[in-house]
């Protein structure tokens, strides 16, 4: 499907926002005439496969884009990056510093981009950062409270990808299992493999429930790429239109 | 949300807040002495001072990157750090734990920089109360005037610039210390502040505070294990005490 060459394009389609919770101060949510679209999924799961391709059918069918990410903020991502390195961050300060980084990535590229009309994809959302912090034992209470400053995207995808095959498609590409992505800290299991499917079922448990109060767009990414993806842009396409 | 003792924790702290120049850390590094040269088990810590979250502070505040909430959140961070890696543990082992400013400090602050109160107070919730909170009540110009006399290069953030309450940063920081005084009276009654009148001698106040540690906590409680046989330096350790206590 060649989308560049068509020459009609979509003006977006304004509709109503709101913040989970107490959002962030100030913001005035009409202006925000922009759409964000957010893509969930275990590493592995395709998701930035999935970003690049959307981000190449937005821009050729006239939408600007700009990406965000978790660990990417200008404000902690180092400090974040080394804090990790070393293991030695507990599990509230772990959480209220993943927090700091979304909130500055919110409101200096997210917000700012919104309201200049970009269709901004992000790279995981809240809800990677709350799954993994319930995982861990935190009060969901309390991360509804401290995510309540999230805006509420106009999609999400999530990725579902078997641990099975996640494990397969992480050995393809790397020859080794990452010690977060395992959940090595939780102390499941200390064989890293058997940790890694151990984690990751909890995960994909705790999206499921996720998913019940969130409500996010359970995609089958077992397909094709390119599958997947004509999926997504039709899903972004509805979006767009303000269906 | 329950304090230290009524979770049941063997160790006790003791927090103070107060205005910019209100002379709680003076206040707060004589109960230390005091209470170190007793013989007994103290520690110190400082708001903003983990060292895992200080460079993404400092860099935030340099390069003026920080809004209301991630102003909130790193300084919740620095907390959390601290309080999960020294705090709770100390007081678990039965420590005085010594708090130049608490919780309290990101009520008034970030409440005055505009984040919802329930929000703030949400991100805390994980911590217990302390035991004790002096508070140190100064007149906002005897305040003013110790800050204003001892530095006057303000910081950005420090003098509440990123509110925008004056292109003056001299009239800003005292609008902002003045919102901030009216934040901390409101809390007050709430979470029972011990409020010590921050415009007497330091001795005076000094006074104070030691009469009311005295009243509240069992000292003898927390006094280090003494060494076995060999030289018993109680002696010593009582005269120090005593010298230390006459104001």
């Amino acid at each position: 499907m060649k989308a560049a060459v068509k020459n009609h394009i979509v003006v977006p389609h304004q509709t109503e926002r709101r913040f989970y919770g107490h959002g962030i101060p100030g913001v005035d949510l009409e202006q925000l005439a922009g759409k964000l679209i957010v893509v969930e999924g275990a590493d592995g799961s395709g998701r930035s496969t999935q970003i690049a391709k959307l981000v190449e059918w937005l821009e050729g069918t006239g939408h600007a884009t700009v990406q965000v990410g978790l660990k990417r903020s200008t404000l902690v991502s180092e400090e974040l990056e080394r804090a990790q390195e070393g293991n030695i961050l507990s599990r509230t300060t772990f959480s209220l510093f993943y927090a700091t980084d979304f909130a500055d990535q919110l409101e200096n590229i997210i917000l700012p981009a919104l309201k200049a009309g970009f269709v901004v994809l992000a790279d995981r959302y809240i809800y990677t950062l709350m799954a993994r912090d319930l995982v861990r034992g935190m009060d969901e209470t309390w991360l509804k409270n401290l995510y309540g400053i999230a805006l509420e995207p106009d999609a999400v995808f999530y990725l579902n990808v078997p641990p099975e095959e996640l494990v397969q498609r992480t050995f393809a590409k790397n020859a080794a299992l990452d010690y977060w992505e395992s959940g090595m800290d939780l102390g499941l299991s200390r064989d890293l493999f058997d940790s890694f499917m151990k984690y990751q079922i909890t995960m994909q448990k705790t999206f499921r429930r996720l998913q019940t109060t969130y409500g996010f767009t359970i995609v089958d990414g077992l397909r094709s790429a390119d599958a997947i993806n004509e999926d997504l842009q039709k899903k972004t396409g509805a979006v767009l239109a303000g269906k | 949300m329950k304090t230290f003792a009524e979770l049941n924790f063997p160790g006790r702290l003791i927090a103070v807040e107060g205005l910019d120049g209100s002379g709680k850390s003076t206040q707060i590094y004589l109960l230390k002495r005091w209470l170190e040269l007793q013989g007994l088990k103290v520690y110190f810590s400082e708001w903003n001072s983990s060292e895992l979250v200080k460079a993404a502070t400092s860099k935030g505040k340099k390069r003026e990157l920080l809004t209301p909430t991630t102003f909130s959140l790193i300084h919740a961070t620095d907390f959390a750090d601290r309080y999960e890696r020294h705090l709770v543990p100390l007081l678990r082992a039965g420590y005085i734990v010594l708090c130049d400013r608490y919780i309290f400090t990101a009520f008034a602050r970030d409440v005055v920089r505009g984040c919802p109160p329930e929000w703030v107070r949400g991100l805390y919730n994980f911590a217990a109360l302390p035991d004790l909170t002096f508070f140190f009540k100064s007149d906002l110009e005897v305040s003013l005037k110790r800050i204003l006399d001892g530095r006057p290069q303000l910081k950005y953030f420090e003098a509440g610039m990123d509110l925008r309450l004056s292109p003056d940063p001299y009239e800003s920081f005292r609008i902002f210390q003045g919102r901030i005084l009216e934040q901390y009276l409101a809390m007050s009654t709430e979470f029972g502040f011990l409020v010590i009148d921050a415009n007497q001698l330091i001795e005076q106040q000094q006074a104070v505070v030691r009469e009311l540690v005295t009243q509240r906590l069992r000292l003898m409680d927390f006094r280090r294990a003494e060494r076995p046989p060999p030289k018993p330096p109680a002696e010593t350790h009582k005269k120090s005490k005593e010298e230390v206590s006459a104001p």
